[in-house]
């Protein structure tokens, strides 16, 4: 079976794959395959990650040196938001879901297709048609609320709130119609033997992904849709000077936008799990646990926004609440964290550029929730509140979140994607690339914040210039790390050297049970599963009779490394 | 193959179920115009009990989730528990609003409009 | 092979008899039936948090300001309120009854109680429209807008906002529901369904439903305050 797979690389017949079995620009953009959806979406985030990481170049090119550097105070309070709002709308949200999730959790559990492929499609020109209409706002008048659009500034500013909300309102649906889809496609399509307990974990944590984005996501679109209406017909609601309450803004914002932190983070929890698992060779410790944190901090994730308001009016009693629930969040998210470690010890670690993204997760996380800790305990929040240690906090999260695990999952699957390797050596020197400038940019970031340098600012105290200096030194770093990945992945997706159809020994479907590029309907025949995700010992498939020479697959190329192994 | 699970919900409990619901219809409009005396403060809780009485009966029979699946139904009520906890957290700040004394209870006033009795109805 | 063995007969199984309606990613029948209403459920529920958004913007400026609600509530009509509560009751029920009749594949009453749904659904509008330009007339707008002389209250504005917003998106979602039936409706003159297959019908009668759901709680929340 798992020659049968490979046979047509053996035999150098052309194969019939996903990426080559209808042909033109029609065929892509009418598709209602998952895989090339996914693809479509890879190519759409990756623009807009580009757009926002320039932004975020300028932002630290701007603070280089106090005062007037590179632009005026009002363009960098452009650029900073835009910079915000691009990263968060339009690439943390969308990349993990919509580009690894749905290229994988349909082959994960067995399934064809998800439920509902059109619709599948029709949220990717959803998120098309609200990153438009978001960019028709930016060029025209621009934005400088910040991404968080905080009334009553928001519902005063000239800049071009009302169209950027209404795109938001548009996203929104993208983000639901995925949503809603992947939760379908769990319950209804998964294939015969497909337990709950065998569900990798990455379908796990897609899974409760998809609850927040279900359960939040309505509620940012009534949110930015009476943020427009605040401005179009002076509703009142929000804007004090009509007798509304800004307060309650954050409440509804914060009502999704905290939840949204999630919709970031638990998806890259599950693709930091398959990778933690094929690496380490061993199974995921505690399985169950590190499941059902992800539901856990799903649910626990709506309870918690106000943390965000602690200085903004919220009452104290609310704030205390708050508070505690906030420290519960912990609870789940340390299970896996641990779980993770435990998972790698005594492991037979090979260390593969993936890995190496888990690895760098592992240290850059738990700093990000840590000082989620320090900034969710309510004294300890009145002087941290909007300084640069917040900054440096959720970037902490969602760069190691949305980025390390986004690049992790992408080096993981991309020979499935388009069935060729990288070139291991560069990509393990620009994951150490990203990894260092990641510290470097944002770790200064931290002791700025506890000094006192206040976010949003486009000027500071000279004292501050050296960490300053440091922060965009990083940024370089970083920046010339990603573009070291996009040379050689550009590299492999015309000359890289073919890939076998398992080059990780993974145990899950989509690397067991199809050929080295999926099939359009992923299966010659549904699989029936008779074992868990992690269970290597029973994966007769991968690992031959379970010693000396693993690999059956007679297309597996030592060159790329495996021969180290 | 369809039918094995389908059920079909007879039409007299569908017609039963309409004329509850425009009974219960009459009955708030009427409790919701009268004057309760002393018992005033229950004009809400009549009003938001009926209503619930009713949306129960429309999900129950209407949409049949009282012949779905579990998990057609568990979608739904994990629906209305997220509502609950946007309420609740929501109206717990409002209520207990400048709580620590250094803050007023109610939002910025806007311009001040005079207040003017205003005649009920028109 | 001990890990993961293959089905070889599921696939071909459900190629054997493969019914017309039936998507090449669905394994049965049953399958897409049950996918199709577990989306609409969930669905159902992000449109409760839609709405959840404007009933907590009510109920905090009712606890806030009960006597502006109370004299504001006076200035709509509860018994065309309550006229469109039993229209919207009674198409709840033709809807209920088209499943009904979509199940038992009786074309005919299908089609009649589709059509009498969206003309209830049309009797809804009409009453709305009435009422809206009613206000307009009197200067009754949402907010800041608002500018009505017989009643001048702080906050009355939030009232009118609320109002106009909430049955605002409801009706929108009335309009929608009477395009999806419309269209459910020809499909089922065309002959589209069948006792075997009606699915379209019960999803669509499930949207229409919690049109009538949201309705059911707007009607003594904004029309009926004492």
């Amino acid at each position: 079976m798992a020659t049968q797979t490979v046979a047509t690389a053996t035999t150098g017949q052309p194969e019939i794959h996903y990426l080559n079995h209808a042909k033109g620009l029609k065929s892509w953009l009418l598709t209602l395959d998952h895989k090339r959806i996914g693809l479509l979406y890879l190519v759409s985030v990756i623009f807009f990650f580009i757009v926002g990481g320039i932004l975020a170049l300028l932002v630290r090119a701007e603070l280089f040196e106090p005062g007037q550097t590179l632009m005026s105070a009002e363009t960098y309070n452009h650029i900073f938001t835009l910079h915000g709002a691009i990263m968060i709308f339009l690439f943390l949200i969308p990349a993990v879901p919509a580009v690894l999730g749905n290229f994988a959790l349909p082959i994960m559990i067995g399934a064809k297709d998800v439920a509902f492929p059109r619709l599948n499609l029709a949220s990717w020109y959803i998120f098309w048609l609200g990153a438009l209409t978001m960019l028709v706002g930016i060029v025209t008048s621009g934005l400088d609320t910040g991404w968080t659009f905080y009334t009553p500034y928001s519902t005063m500013t000239s800049s071009g709130v009302t169209w950027v909300a209404l795109g938001v309102f548009i996203l929104g649906f993208s983000s639901i119609l995925t949503g809603l889809n992947f939760i379908v496609t769990v319950h209804k399509m998964r294939a015969p033997g497909m337990t709950w307990s065998r569900l990798p974990l990455f379908v796990w944590g897609l899974y409760a992904t998809s609850i927040v984005q279900i359960l939040a996501t309505p509620v940012l679109g009534i949110t930015v849709l009476l943020l427009a209406l605040e401005r179009i017909m002076k509703v009142g609601i929000f804007d004090p000077a009509l007798g509304g309450d800004p307060v309650l803004f954050q409440h509804f914002f914060w009502f999704y936008s905290h939840p949204a932190v999630y919709i970031m983070i638990l998806p890259a929890f599950g693709v930091i799990s398959e990778l933690v698992g094929t690496f380490s060779r061993k199974g995921i410790f505690g399985y169950k646990f590190v499941a059902l944190s992800s539901v856990a901090i799903a649910f626990l994730g709506f309870l918690v926004w106000g943390h965000h308001m602690y200085v903004a009016g919220q009452s104290a009693t609310a704030s205390t609440i708050f508070s505690l629930l906030t420290f519960l969040i912990g609870v789940p998210t340390g299970v896996k964290v641990l779980n993770w470690i435990a998972s790698l010890y005594r492991g037979s670690i090979w260390l593969r550029t993936p890995l190496l993204y888990a690895l760098a997760f592992l240290f850059v996380f738990p700093i990000g929730g840590f000082t989620g800790i320090a900034l969710g305990t309510l004294g300890l929040d009145v002087p941290l509140h909007d300084t640069y240690f917040v900054v440096a906090h959720f970037h902490y999260v969602m760069v190691s979140g949305g980025l390390l695990a986004f690049l992790g999952g992408l080096h993981y699957w991309w020979p499935k994607m388009f069935g060729r390797l990288y070139n291991e050596k560069l990509a393990q020197i620009a994951a150490l690339l990203i990894f260092v400038g990641f510290n470097v940019t944002f770790f200064p970031q931290f002791i700025l914040g506890t000094q006192g340098m206040p976010r949003r600012y486009f000027d500071y105290v000279p004292e501050f210039t050296t960490l300053h200096q440091l922060s965009t030194v990083g940024s370089w770093i970083l920046g010339l790390g990603l573009l070291l990945v996009a040379a050689y992945l550009l590299h492999s997706l015309f000359k890289g050297q073919p890939a076998p159809a398992n080059p990780w020994g993974a145990g899950t479907l989509e690397w067991t049970h199809t050929g080295r590029i999926p099939s359009p309907h992923n299966f010659e025949r549904t699989p029936v599963v008779t074992r868990g995700p992690y269970d290597y010992h029973l994966a007769e498939e991968i690992f031959g009779n379970g010693h000396g020479d693993e690999r059956r697959t007679p297309t597996v190329t030592p060159a790329q490394g495996q021969a180290q192994h | 193959m369809a039918h094995a699970t389908h059920h079909i919900i007879p039409r007299p409990l569908l017609l039963k179920v309409f004329l509850t619901l425009v009974a219960l219809t009459i009955i708030t409009a009427l409790t919701g115009q009268a004057d309760l005396g002393v018992f005033n403060f229950l004009h809400v809780p009549l009003a938001i009990g009926i209503a619930v009485i009713k949306a129960s009966l429309v999900v129950l029979f209407f949409m049949g989730l009282k012949y779905d699946r579990p998990v057609n139904a568990l979608a739904f009520i994990i629906g209305l528990l997220m509502v609950g906890v946007f309420l609740a957290f929501t109206l717990l700040d409002m209520l207990y609003r400048g709580d620590i004394g250094n803050l007023s209870p109610e939002p910025i006033r806007g311009p001040q409009i005079e207040q003017v009795e205003a005649p009920a109805g028109h | 092979m001990a890990g993961v063995s293959e089905a070889a007969t599921g696939h071909a199984e459900a190629h054997a008899h493969h019914p017309p309606y039936l998507q090449h990613h669905f394994v049965s029948a049953e399958q897409q039936f049950d996918a199709a209403k577990l989306g609409m459920w969930i669905f159902l529920a992000t449109e409760i948090l839609l709405f959840s958004g404007m009933f907590v913007a009510y109920a905090v400026y009712r606890v806030w300001h009960p006597e502006v609600f109370q004299a504001a509530s006076k200035l709509l009509d509860w018994r065309l309120g309550g006229l469109n509560t039993l229209v919207l009751l009674a198409s709840s029920y033709t809807v209920a009854l088209a499943v009904h009749y979509a199940q038992l594949g009786d074309k005919k009453r299908l089609v009649q109680n589709l059509w009498l749904t969206v003309a209830l659904a049309g009797v809804f509008m009409v009453v709305k429209y009435f009422e809206y330009s009613e206000k307009f007339h009197h200067n009754i707008f949402p907010g800041g807008n608002y500018a009505y002389e017989g009643l001048q209250l702080p906050y009355v504005g939030q009232f009118f906002s609320i109002y106009f917003v909430m049955t605002g998106i409801h009706g929108l979602h009335v309009l929608v529901g009477m395009g999806v039936l419309t269209w459910i409706a020809l499909r089922a003159q065309r002959g589209d369904f069948s006792s075997e297959y009606y699915t379209p019908v019960e999803i669509s009668a499930l949207y229409w439903h919690l049109v009538d759901i949201i309705w059911i709680f707007l009607f003594p929340l904004l029309y009926l305050i004492h």
